[in-house]
């Protein structure tokens, strides 16, 4: 069991170290292969009317120049090791594991980032929560009543849920229930810490929205697997020895239902705490997905580095603590070799 | 999922047909993705014969203030002054879904022409992902050991990559002149490269798991002890049984595509203008929600649309082949 | 076209005029909720004038600040903004309509005063001002503030670098290496505590313009965390931080109880509180204002296209709605480098829809067609100037076919025109010229580049313009002090062209045009710099640098809890420090 989970942590490191290799690739170098100059990457950072001066400085402080390979040196080395900053005639410590400071806002990414952790997590356990809990119930419910009018409205909706965009109609809903018919406050984040139904007032809307598109799938993709371990030989022998419908449900059908359920599950949570970009954007949230796209637009690169590592590893760690998750989900299966 | 076995193959297609057949919510759909493809196909045409080109500006039909068309091109004002707008668009005989705001283009023609560019993307990037996919797919599968586990491992990778981060990065970094391709044909590469190059996984982790379950068949082993080669027997035996699973995913996969490249148009990465897309109109429609649904309302259901028959039809398709999820 | 006084004569009157326009006139205090003022209310009256102190003030914007740190800012809503904790030399006048941008001395005790040439400034500074820690603020603090704006060695590298063009010292000076920078930096002496002499490189007339901005705020020497500075800005004004500067999240402010209401004619300080949202979408900014949910959109440039087409069709919303110029020309270079052949360039400013560009901007309300460089506000501009006259701005496509024929291209050309992504009005401008052009035969393809490289990579870049064949490209600019030179020298000065994070995109060298800026640096006339202004207006004209699109307005929503709302056009905005608020 602690070699398995060991070999994961290895394989996950590695991961982590190959996703921020080719992210680095392609923020730093396949500028330079597009011929753009270290002034003109710097131009970046400056203001509107830098000076010739200023745009050097700025090459030279943020190592715009350096060889590609040592750019990312020090990159991990302040990762592991930590590093000191000077601003005016003060040095500040960075301390392991530093991330760097922005070069748009000079903060440090990691305090900037942490910060940012509860808004994103807020989103990201509240929609997980509808979104299984919704998804599976409404996938089970319409597998058992197959055909009737409740599976068809449920699929039908599903179906929809899958093929709206999410940014629509996110977009519609804040244009209607918030400011047309007042039906939801403002979405101006509370910390759950402060006041938690206004929190709860809050995040639902935006909740709801992310969670409609998953649900949806997590409902199609129920229904399926339910009815196929229902056709299993299994089940028809537990009903012919008389179990109750409701048994031969709970106790036998499910689980084996769940187990890809729970697979796609850790991918999806990891991404959507990675940052839910769109549902972010659309309803002004300041978590880490809106961190990420300003970043992107600001060509901010440590702060890219940053969310995007951070986004790597919960993605491992989600699927990680999955994998373990299995057995309890399915006792038939044991942690392979 | 898979075929009994080689010889068997020809009628299972032969009863997944007659099962597809009697669907009609699948037949419908499937119709509806052909006249939709055969639409995006001819969009050029269409417009030429019958109506306006999607870059042709009727600026006389639309307010100058509110950016929205008239309701009547021939009273524009009312007797304040201020325009009468039509919440539908301006939609008569000669622009049967009204006309853009600010510019006046048509609609329908420009829905069309984002009919190609959405198709085409979706289409190609699938291509790029079914490829890739499959390949690599069957490769683990029938290799095992050490070769699967690098590839199984590689598709963890790439499913850890922030996908929407890359592709908005991607866009503004790729130079200009790569492999011969300039402008649009640039966007779209791009595109069709970044969704197909980081989904193959999602086919790639089917292809795998049906290729182990095949490779212990019986006829893959009668295959084997009559003295066939692995290339035979990839191409000969596994193979055919693959395709039906693939076409079914395919066909699903179309519709993610479709609305993923509309959500890069959205955020602003899609393909230059005048050229229209779905994505990009849609986003350029939320702001007139109020007064001009319309615009919204018609790229809207177009996507909406469209995502939905493909869905229909992957499912139908689905259910044809296996019946224990069907209705 | 108004006449402008001499406005360097102290107008310490001016504090008593604002004063007295707070007390007489509209409704006070009281009625806070209730109609609009009325249509352009605020253009030229100070609407909803009210003495009432307390409460909060409400603003949000969607694009953070690139700096709060006064000495490192460049984006006008950030000048104005920034006076609430940061005094300066000197400010724009604190009264409505046409003196509005008149100077005014601030932290300064009067007018700075010339020598012959004008290169050589002496200014006074009041005596008892003090920081929000009870510290006293001296001349040295202010050379210091300015400095360190300008000469940091790139450790600030947002503000904009007029000190360092004007002033007589070396531009490699780093306030951060030196160890004595009061001491080593001579371009400004300071006399005694409370008198600073500014030595500048060569005759510049309107150097009190300069004085208004935020770099010379004073900082005091040991407080400089250099780009960390703006995480808590020392306060010299009415307001200081409430807790750290969130970048990307929001910045709050509470009273200074260190101000000296007495030595301050711009600022009232009626607020409690200043609360500032940031990274709110520009839509849902727009629909909280016109809900009563916020106050002001802090960014200052008018509602969104959601809001400003719903608000353009709403007779009832006229009386809550300021349409105003926001000082900016609208504009299309047309890159000499690319598009060689002056010919060919007056080709394209015949073939030119105007109308059509115009409504890509909103038609009349979204602001005039312009048809000369100077924006009307400004001496010096003629708006009825038209070297390309054309029958209801349509585009005069057989003048444009001579001249086409004149340059040799008779059968049009291929050219590129660049535009910043996610602009629409500026995209559509691009789309409405692309097809204007393709009746004379010139195929202009266009490219989309990211908004925050455009100047610097993209269409500012020598070599990427040329490489990529852009001869078009779709900008905007306004200007940094309302003169002929503080707007249009950037982008039609020779002198100004850089090899990236270039403004004069055009790249006009005309020695002609070059030689008329310097002449008007010594003339010290105003009227007569506003003559040459109107010449180089028109030799650009001629050279077809530009061709200018729209003068084009914005529309502000004016909430009915906001008192003593007026636009000053010195930042194209509310000027922020004279807001309160009141919810009865």
């Amino acid at each position: 069991m602690l070699t398995y989970i060991l070999r994961r942590l290895g394989a996950g490191l590695l991961l982590l170290a190959i996703v921020t290799m080719v992210t680095f690739w392609i923020f730093y170098v396949l500028p330079r292969w597009a011929g753009v100059t270290p002034e003109g990457m710097a131009a970046m950072y400056v203001g509107k009317a830098p000076t010739p001066e200023a745009l050097a400085a700025t090459v030279e402080r943020l190592g715009l120049d350096q060889p590609i390979a040592g750019q990312f040196y020090d990159f991990i080395r302040t990762l592991l090791l930590g590093t000191e900053y000077t601003f005016g005639r003060q040095t500040v410590e960075c301390a392991a594991p530093c991330l760097g400071y922005s070069f748009s806002t000079n903060t440090p990414v990691l305090e900037q980032i942490v910060s940012r952790l509860p808004v994103t997590m807020s989103l990201a356990a509240g929609a997980a929560v509808i979104w299984v809990v919704g998804g599976v119930a409404v996938g089970v419910l319409s597998a058992v009543k197959k055909g009737s009018i409740f599976d068809r409205i449920a699929m039908s909706l599903a179906l929809v849920g899958v093929s709206l965009p999410i940014y629509f109609t996110g977009l519609l809903s804040l244009a209607f229930l918030v400011h047309n018919w007042n039906l939801f406050p403002v979405p101006r984040y509370v910390p759950l810490t402060e006041d938690p139904i206004a929190w709860v007032q809050v995040m639902i809307l935006p909740w709801v929205t992310l969670a409609f598109l998953h649900a949806a799938q997590y409902a199609r993709q129920t229904r399926a697997g339910m009815l196929e371990t229902l056709g299993e030989d299994y089940i028809r022998t537990a009903r012919a020895k008389g179990l109750s419908e409701r048994r031969v449900i709970f106790k036998h059908a499910l689980r084996p239902t769940l187990t890809p359920i729970v697979t796609i599950f850790g991918l999806d949570l990891g991404l959507v705490l990675g940052g839910a970009i769109l549902t972010e954007t659309t309803f002004s949230l300041n978590g880490i997905g809106k961190y990420a796209i300003d970043a992107i637009v600001s060509k901010d690169l440590p702060v890219i580095l940053g969310v995007t590592l951070m986004g790597a590893f919960f993605i491992v760690l989600c699927n990680l603590i999955v994998d373990l998750l299995y057995p309890v989900v399915d006792p038939r299966v044991r942690i392979a070799k | 999922m898979a075929g009994h076995g080689g010889s068997d193959n020809r009628s299972l297609r032969q009863i997944a047909w007659q099962r597809l057949k009697r669907d009609k919510v699948a037949m419908v759909s499937g119709v509806v993705v052909a006249l939709l493809i055969l639409a995006a196909i001819l969009a050029p045409l269409l417009t030429k014969w019958f109506g306006y080109p999607p870059t042709e500006y009727h600026q006389d039909l639309v307010d100058p203030s509110t950016r929205l068309p008239f309701k009547d091109p021939e009273n524009p004002y009312d007797e304040f002054g201020y325009a009468i707008t039509d919440p539908w668009g301006g939609i008569s005989s000669d622009h049967w879904l009204g006309v853009e705001p600010t510019t006046g283009r048509d609609l329908l023609s420009r829905l069309l022409h984002g009919a190609q560019i959405s198709l085409l993307v979706a289409f190609l990037s699938t291509l790029v992902c079914v490829g890739l996919g499959t390949v690599l797919g069957i490769i683990a599968g029938y290799k095992g050991g050490w070769v699967d586990t690098l590839i199984s491992r590689a598709m963890d990778i790439f499913l850890a990559f922030p996908l929407m981060l890359f592709a908005i990065a991607l866009v503004g970094v790729i130079p200009d002149g790569l492999l011969g391709l300039t402008g649009n044909g640039l966007r779209i590469g791009v595109i069709v490269f970044i969704i197909g190059f980081f989904n193959w996984p999602y086919i790639a982790r089917i292809v795998r798991g049906q290729t182990l379950s095949l490779r212990e068949r019986e006829f893959v082993e009668a295959a084997r002890s009559l003295g066939a080669g692995n290339r035979h027997i990839l191409v000969k035996e596994i193979l055919p049984n693959l395709i039906t699973p693939i076409l079914v995913y395919s066909t699903l996969l179309i519709p993610t595509n479709i609305l993923f490249e509309a959500a890069l148009s959205f955020l602003g990465v899609g393909i230059n203008p005048p050229t229209p897309s779905w994505g990009k109109m849609l986003s350029e429609a939320i702001p007139f929600y109020q007064n001009g649904p319309y615009f919204v309302v018609f790229p809207g259901l177009a996507i909406f649309i469209t995502v939905l028959a493909f869905n229909l039809f992957g499912d139908g398709l689905r259910d044809a082949f296996d019946p224990k999820t069907s209705d | 076209m108004r006449k402008r006084t001499l406005g360097f004569v102290a107008l310490g009157a001016a504090a008593s005029i604002f004063l007295s326009a707070c007390g007489g006139g509209d409704s006070t205090g009281g009625d806070g909720g209730g109609e609009g003022a009325g249509f352009n209310a605020a253009e030229n009256s100070v609407v909803n004038a009210s003495d009432q102190t307390g409460g909060t003030l409400r603003y949000a914007i969607q694009d953070d600040f690139d700096s709060v740190d006064p000495g490192d800012t460049y984006y006008g809503f950030s000048w104005n903004f920034s006076r609430y904790y940061a005094r300066t030399l000197l400010a724009y006048n604190p009264e409505p309509g046409e003196n509005a941008t008149d100077l005014v001395p601030d932290t300064a005790a009067g007018m700075p005063e010339p020598n012959e040439d004008f290169t050589e400034w002496t200014v006074e500074i009041k005596e008892g001002l003090k920081y929000e820690d009870g510290s006293e603020i001296t001349a040295q603090d202010i050379k210091y503030g300015i400095i360190r704006g300008d000469f940091n060695g790139g450790s600030l590298v947002h503000g904009p670098s007029y000190f360092a063009q004007k002033l007589d010292a070396d531009p490699d000076f780093n306030v951060y290496e030196s160890s004595d920078p009061l001491g080593e930096f001579d371009a400004i002496e300071t006399p005694d505590d409370h008198t600073l002499v500014f030595h500048l490189k060569e005759s510049f007339s309107e150097f009190p313009n300069i004085l208004i901005m935020p770099q010379t705020a004073p900082v005091p020497v040991d407080a400089d965390t250099g780009a960390l500075y703006q995480q808590h800005v020392m306060s010299s004004g009415p307001y200081k931080f409430d807790g750290d500067y969130e970048p990307g999240v929001k910045l709050h402010l509470v009273r200074n109880e260190e101000w000296d209401a007495e030595s301050d004619p711009i600022r009232t300080a009626l607020p409690d509180r200043v609360e500032v949202e940031i990274g709110v979408n520009q839509d849902e900014i727009d629909e909280r204002l016109v809900n009563g949910e916020l106050d002001v959109d802090l960014g200052g440039t008018g509602v969104g296209p959601a809001m400003h087409s719903r608000l353009a069709g709403d007779e009832s919303e006229r009386p809550n709605i300021d349409n105003l110029y926001s000082g900016a020309l609208r504009y299309v270079n047309i890159h000499t480098p690319v598009i060689e052949d002056v010919a060919c360039r007056q080709a394209i400013m015949y073939a030119a829809n105007r109308d059509s560009m115009h409504r890509a901007w909103g038609g009349e309300l979204g602001g005039d067609i312009a048809t000369n460089l100077i924006p009307p506000q400004i001496p010096g501009s003629d708006p009825e100037s038209d070297l390309y006259p054309s029958e209801d701005n349509k585009g005069d496509l057989d003048s444009a076919r001579e001249k086409l024929e004149e340059c040799g291209e008779e059968d049009g050309f291929e050219t590129v025109i660049a535009a910043r992504e996610g602009r629409e009005k500026d995209v559509d401008t691009a789309e409405a010229l692309q097809n204007a052009l393709a009746e004379v035969g010139i195929e202009a393809s266009i490219e989309l580049y990211p908004a925050s490289d455009f100047y610097g990579q993209y269409a500012g870049s020598q070599d990427f313009v040329r490489e990529n064949n852009i001869g078009l490209s779709v900008s905007g600019w306004i200007p940094d002090w309302p003169t002929g030179y503080g707007f249009a020298q950037a982008i039609t000065d020779g002198r100004a062209i850089v090899e990236t994070g270039n403004y004069n995109m055009a790249e006009l060298d005309d020695p002609e045009i070059n030689e008329l800026w310097d002449r008007s640096m010594q003339t010290e006339d105003p009227d007569e710099r506003a003559d040459i202004y109107a010449k180089i207006d028109t030799l650009v004209m001629e050279q077809a640098a530009i061709l200018p699109v729209i003068f084009d307005r914005a529309m502000f929503y004016r909430s009915p809890e906001l008192t003593n709302v007026y636009f000053q056009p010195g930042y194209a905005m509310y000027d922020y420090m004279a807001l309160g608020v009141d919810r009865g």
